[in-house]
C-alpha cells in the first residue's frame, strides 16, 4: 500500500497556507485481545483503527491536526488545520520559540522480526490457551478471581515530510500474563506472572510460549493464597534484592521519566512534572553507583520499543544515559537535543495517528552485572527480597518515592527464609541508585515491557521497556505505609 | 457528526448483523488542547474521529470488533468478523440478553455550541490571559486548555435505542515562582464560562503565597484539602461501588450493606444531572443510568451494576456499564460527595495546627480492602498556625487509609467539579483529621 499521493496532496496544502516544515504519518493500528476471566472468556476483541496526523511548522509554533477522514477534502481540511493551530501558537509567543524541524530525511523500510506469525495460531487455540491457564489459578478456595490474558497489536505506518522523508514500517507486538486474586478476611492479595503486568515485548507469538503461562499458573495461584497467612512484612532499614521486573518499574519510574528532556525543559510541569536531573548536572551528577549503566536501544530485536525509525523520522540508536554512575544524557526529540547542542537518539513516540509524537523513553536498559542471581543473596545477613510491583508513586520531581511488591521473602544469614506480604519500600532516587551493589548477570536479564506508560496532555499510552536483572540495595527503608 | 448520522450508521450496521442478539456503539469524538510552558505555546493539537463497534452474540457467545471505517463494506466486515468471532468463543452460562433499553433526556447543560465551536485562536487567548498572570510577577508557568465535543449512540436488537452529545472545557495552571509553585483549573462544559484570567490570578497567588518554603515534620497532621486534592483522594473509591467489586470481596462495602462504614456527615451520590457535571444519562450497554445514594449519611446503600451484575445479584440493572462484556464489571461514573455547612475558610479558621493542600500528585492504592493509597502533595502546599495560612512548606508523602479519612472529616459548603484525563467527580473542600505523613522533601 502506498500513501504518497495523498501524503503529497498534504504537504503541498500545508505549504500553500503557509507551514514552513511538515510531516504526515498514516497509521493503521490492530488491536486484538482476549481475556478470560474466572472460566469465562470476559473479552474476544479485535480492532482497527485507521487516520492520519500532520504536524505543521508556523514561525516557530507547531500545529498537528489528526483525522480518519482520507478523502482529499478530509486531507485539505486537516492539513489547513494543523497549519490554523500553529499560527494561533505563534501570535502569542513571547520571543522564545519551541519548534525546530529535524536535520536529515530517510527512504527506508522496517519491519520487526517475528518468530512465528500469532495468524497462524486460529482463535479457538488462543482461546484454549488462557482458559487453561486461568483455571490452573484455581488451587484454593480463596482463590476469588482468576485472570489470564494475551495482547497482540499490529501497527502499520507511513511517515512523510516536507524535507523528503518516506519511511514505512510494520511493527509487531505481543504479550500475555496471568493473575490471582485471594480474598480473605479484610485481606485481598494479589500474584501476577510474568512480573507485574505480564511479558511484553516486540515479537510475535513466540512471546507468549516463552511466558509459559500454563507451567506457572498453580504456583502463583498457591503464592496468592499464601500471601493471606503470611506474616507482615517488616518495618525497618534494610538490604533488599528486588526482582527483574521490579528493576524494570524502578528504572521506569526513577530513570526513565526524569531523563525525558522535555519533562527536564519543564514541557510536562503542570502534568507529569518537571526531573532534577537538570541541564547543568550533565556529565556531573553521580545518579547511581559505579555499576549502574542504563542505556537506550531501540535496536534491540525484543524490546517492546523496538522501531527503525521514530515518530519524528529519526533512525534507532544506542546511547547512553548512565555511564558508570554518571549522568550523561537524555532521551531526546530533534528540538529538544539541538537546544542543548545534540543530536536526537530518536525517543519520539505517538500512541497512534491521532496522537501528537512526544519524547518517550523507549527501551531503556539496565547493564546486566557479573553476579550470578544464585549468589546476589550472599552477602546479607538481614534482607528482603521483592517480586512484582503491586504500587508506584514518586513525586513530580522524580526524586522521593514509594514502591510496594506483590511478594516478599526474607533473607537471613544469604539464604531466603519465610514468605512475608505487602512488602513497600522507599527512598529519594540518586541515595537508592547509589546503594546498588549487585546486579545479576545476563542469565537473568529479561527485556520486560510496559505496555502502559502514560505522559502527555492529551494523555498518551506508551509502550516502553526496561530491560533489567534482579538487583541488591544496601540500607532502604522498608515497610513504609502501613501503620506498626 | 451528530445523533441522527450516527443513528444511522449504527442502523445500517445493525441490519447487516444475522446475530441472534447484536449491539452497535458509534462513537464520535473531536478533541482539540492547547498546551504551554514558559509562556509560550509548545504542543497545539486537535483530533477527531468516529468509531463503531460490534457486539455479536450467538446463543451464549459473544465477540466485539471494530473499526473507524465507514463505508458499506467495512461496515458488513466488521459485523461479520464479530459474529465469526462469537462462534469460536466458548459458551459463557451466565449471559444475559442484552437489555431493552428505555426512555432517557439529556440534561441541559451538557451540550454547549460555543464549547463545540472553539477555535484553536480562543483557546491562544485563554492562554495569553494566564501569561499575562505569570508575566506580572516574573514568574513562568506550564499548562493546558482543552475544548472537546464528543457523541455516543447505543442501539441493539433488544431495542435499546439511546444517543448523547456533549461538550467539555477545562484547563489547568502551574504557576512557577523561584522557589514555590502554585496550582488552579477550571472544567465545565461551557467554555464561555471559564475566566482564564481568574484561575491564573489563583495560581500565582498560591505561588506567591507559598514563597520560601520551610520543612515540616511527616506524621499525622489535620489537613484541609481543597477539592482538587480531596476529589483526587476520592476518587481512589470509585471501584469500590461496584457490583463485582463488592461480590468478589475487594470492595469496603463487601461486608454487607445497610451498615455504618464512614462517618454520619458522608452522603456519596451518582449523579449524571448534577448540574456542575451533566453527563450522559445512559450506558455503554443503552440501558438508562439511574440516579444513586451510594453512601447515606455513612451507611452503605447500593452498588452499581450492568445488565451482567444485575443478574448474577439478582440486584435491579441501575445502568453504569461499560462497553461489553468487559474485566471491570460495572463503574460509578458521575461522583458527587453530599457537602457541609461551612465554607472553606472557616473550617481553615477552626484549624489550630494544620496543612493546606492544593493539589496531590501519584496517588495509588497500597491496600486494596483497605483502601490505603500513597501520593504526594504537590503545587501548593502551606502550614496553617492558630486558623491562619503561615506560609509555604515543602511537600510531603502520605499514607492514608481513605476510609478512615471519611470516618473524621468536615466538609466545605460549596461543590467544585474537579477532575483530569481519566475521571470527573463534584466534590467540596475536605477538613481531614490524623492525616498520615510518612516523609518528606526538598522542595
Amino acid at each position: 500500500m502506498s500513501f504518497d499521493a495523498p501524503a503529497q496532496r498534504a504537504l503541498d496544502t500545508l505549504t500553500a497556507r503557509g507551514g514552513q516544515y511538515g510531516e504526515i504519518r498514516f497509521e493503521s493500528n490492530r488491536t486484538e485481545r482476549i481475556e478470560a476471566r474466572n472460566g469465562i472468556v470476559a473479552t474476544l476483541s479485535d480492532s482497527t483503527s485507521r487516520g492520519y496526523g500532520i504536524r505543521a511548522m508556523v514561525d516557530g509554533a507547531w500545529g498537528f491536526a489528526a483525522s480518519s477522514d482520507i478523502s482529499d477534502t478530509g486531507i485539505d481540511r486537516t492539513a489547513a488545520r494543523a497549519v490554523e493551530i500553529a499560527k494561533a501558537g505563534a501570535a502569542i509567543v513571547r520571543g522564545k520559540t519551541a519548534a525546530l524541524a529535524p536535520a536529515r530525511a530517510y527512504v527506508d523500510t522496517f519491519a520487526t522480526p517475528i518468530g512465528r506469525d500469532p495468524r497462524d495460531i486460529p482463535l479457538g487455540d488462543r482461546v484454549a490457551l488462557l482458559l487453561e491457564a486461568e483455571k490452573a489459578l484455581h488451587v484454593a478456595q480463596e482463590i476469588r478471581v482468576g485472570r489470564a490474558w494475551i495482547d497482540i497489536w499490529t501497527t502499520d505506518k507511513f511517515f512523510y515530510s516536507s524535507i523528503g522523508s518516506r519511511i514505512q514500517q510494520s511493527i509487531r507486538q505481543t504479550g500475555s500474563g496471568i493473575e490471582a486474586m485471594a480474598v480473605g478476611e479484610s485481606d485481598v492479595q494479589t500474584r501476577t506472572f510474568p512480573g507485574d503486568i505480564g511479558l511484553y515485548k516486540s515479537g510475535g507469538w513466540e512471546v507468549v510460549e516463552q511466558a509459559k503461562l500454563r507451567e506457572n499458573a498453580p504456583r502463583i495461584g498457591e503464592e496468592a493464597a499464601a500471601l493471606l497467612r503470611a506474616p507482615q512484612c517488616p518495618s525497618g532499614t534494610f538490604d533488599i534484592i528486588l526482582g527483574g521486573s521490579q528493576v524494570s518499574l524502578q528504572i521506569h519510574e526513577s530513570c526513565g521519566h526524569p531523563a525525558e528532556l522535555d519533562r527536564v525543559m519543564g514541557w510536562e510541569a503542570n502534568f507529569s512534572g518537571v526531573s532534577f536531573l537538570e541541564i547543568n548536572e550533565l556529565g556531573k551528577l553521580k545518579y547511581g553507583s559505579d555499576l549502574v549503566n542504563i542505556v537506550i536501544d531501540n535496536t534491540l530485536p525484543e524490546g517492546l520499543a523496538t522501531v527503525g525509525y521514530d515518530d519524528e523520522g529519526t533512525k534507532s540508536v544506542v546511547s547512553d544515559i548512565i555511564r558508570d554512575g554518571v549522568l550523561v544524557g537524555y532521551e531526546m526529540s530533534n528540538e529538544t537535543a539541538q537546544m542543548i547542542g545534540r543530536q536526537s537518539n530518536a525517543c519520539v513516540r505517538a500512541e497512534s495517528w491521532e496522537y501528537v509524537p512526544m519524547i518517550r523513553m523507549c527501551n531503556l536498559n539496565l547493564l546486566p552485572g557479573d553476579t550470578p542471581f544464585e549468589h546476589i543473596f550472599d552477602d546479607v545477613r538481614d534482607g528482603i527480597y521483592m517480586e512484582s510491583n503491586r504500587s508506584w508513586s514518586i513525586d513530580d520531581h522524580r526524586l522521593n518515592f514509594q514502591f510496594g511488591c506483590e511478594i516478599a521473602w526474607e533473607v537471613k544469614n544469604g539464604k531466603l527464609g519465610r514468605m512475608v506480604k505487602n512488602p513497600t519500600y522507599g527512598g529519594i532516587t540518586p541515595q537508592f541508585w547509589n546503594s546498588c551493589d549487585a546486579i545479576a548477570d545476563k542469565n537473568s536479564w529479561t527485556a520486560w515491557g510496559t505496555p502502559n506508560c502514560g505522559k502527555g496532555e492529551p494523555i498518551q499510552t506508551g509502550r516502553t521497556a526496561q530491560c533489567a536483572a534482579p538487583a541488591r540495595f544496601r540500607n532502604v527503608a522498608v515497610g513504609v505505609g502501613y501503620r506498626e | 457528526m451528530n445523533s441522527p448520522d450516527r443513528e444511522a450508521v449504527a442502523e445500517r450496521a445493525l441490519e447487516y448483523s444475522t446475530a441472534e442478539q447484536t449491539e452497535i456503539g458509534v462513537y464520535y469524538s473531536h478533541s482539540e488542547l492547547t498546551r504551554f510552558t514558559h509562556n509560550y505555546v509548545h504542543q497545539n493539537v486537535a483530533a477527531s474521529d468516529v468509531a463503531v463497534r460490534v457486539r455479536a452474540i450467538v446463543g451464549k457467545r459473544t465477540g466485539v470488533a471494530s473499526t473507524n471505517a465507514l463505508d458499506d463494506e467495512s461496515l458488513q466486515a466488521v459485523v461479520t468478523q464479530a459474529i465469526e468471532m462469537a462462534n469460536l468463543a466458548p459458551e459463557d452460562p451466565d449471559l444475559v440478553r442484552l437489555p431493552s433499553g428505555g426512555p432517557v433526556q439529556t440534561p441541559p447543560g451538557a451540550y454547549i455550541q460555543e464549547t463545540a465551536d472553539a477555535a484553536p485562536r480562543l483557546r491562544a487567548e485563554m492562554c495569553d490571559a494566564m501569561f499575562k498572570q505569570a508575566e506580572q510577577r516574573d514568574y513562568w508557568c506550564a499548562g493546558f486548555v482543552s475544548t472537546a465535543d464528543s457523541g455516543i449512540t447505543i442501539l441493539n436488537s433488544s431495542g435499546a435505542r439511546a444517543s448523547f452529545d456533549g461538550t467539555d472545557a477545562s484547563l489547568n495552571v502551574k504557576i512557577n515562582a523561584p522557589d514555590s509553585t502554585g496550582y488552579a483549573e477550571a472544567y465545565d462544559n461551557d467554555v464561555t464560562r471559564i475566566d482564564a484570567a481568574a484561575v491564573g490570578k489563583r495560581a500565582a497567588d498560591k505561588a506567591r503565597d507559598s514563597a520560601k518554603p520551610e520543612s515540616v515534620d511527616p506524621g499525622e497532621w489535620t489537613v484541609i484539602l481543597e477539592p482538587a486534592a480531596f476529589g483526587e483522594l476520592f476518587i481512589y473509591l470509585s471501584h469500590h461501588f461496584s457490583a463485582q467489586a463488592f461480590d468478589e470481596g475487594s470492595s469496603f462495602l463487601s461486608d454487607g450493606l445497610d451498615r455504618q462504614y464512614l462517618g454520619d456527615n458522608v452522603t456519596i451520590l451518582d449523579d449524571f444531572e448534577h448540574p456542575l457535571a451533566p453527563g450522559m444519562p445512559f450506558d455503554y450497554e443503552g440501558q438508562p443510568t439511574e440516579r444513586l445514594e451510594l453512601v447515606a449519611k455513612g451507611i452503605g446503600k447500593t452498588v452499581v451494576t450492568d445488565s451482567y451484575w444485575a443478574h448474577k445479584l439478582n440486584r435491579p440493572n441501575t445502568g453504569h456499564a461499560l462497553p461489553g462484556p468487559n474485566a471491570y464489571g460495572p463503574q460509578a461514573r458521575n461522583l458527587v460527595v453530599s457537602p457541609g455547612s461551612k465554607p472553606m475558610n472557616e473550617l481553615i479558621a477552626e484549624t489550630r495546627r494544620g496543612l493546606l493542600i492544593s493539589r496531590f500528585w501519584y496517588i495509588r492504592p497500597v491496600d486494596q480492602k483497605k483502601a490505603i493509597v500513597t501520593g504526594m502533595t504537590r503545587d501548593g502546599t502551606f502550614l496553617i498556625k492558630d486558623g491562619e495560612i503561615a506560609g509555604g512548606v515543602h511537600n510531603l508523602r502520605f499514607n492514608q487509609s481513605i476510609i478512615e479519612s471519611l470516618r473524621d472529616c468536615e466538609f466545605g459548603n460549596s461543590l467544585h467539579r474537579t477532575g483530569s484525563y481519566s475521571y470527573s467527580v463534584v466534590v467540596p473542600a475536605a477538613k481531614i483529621n490524623n492525616f498520615r505523613f510518612s516523609s518528606g522533601t526538598s522542595f
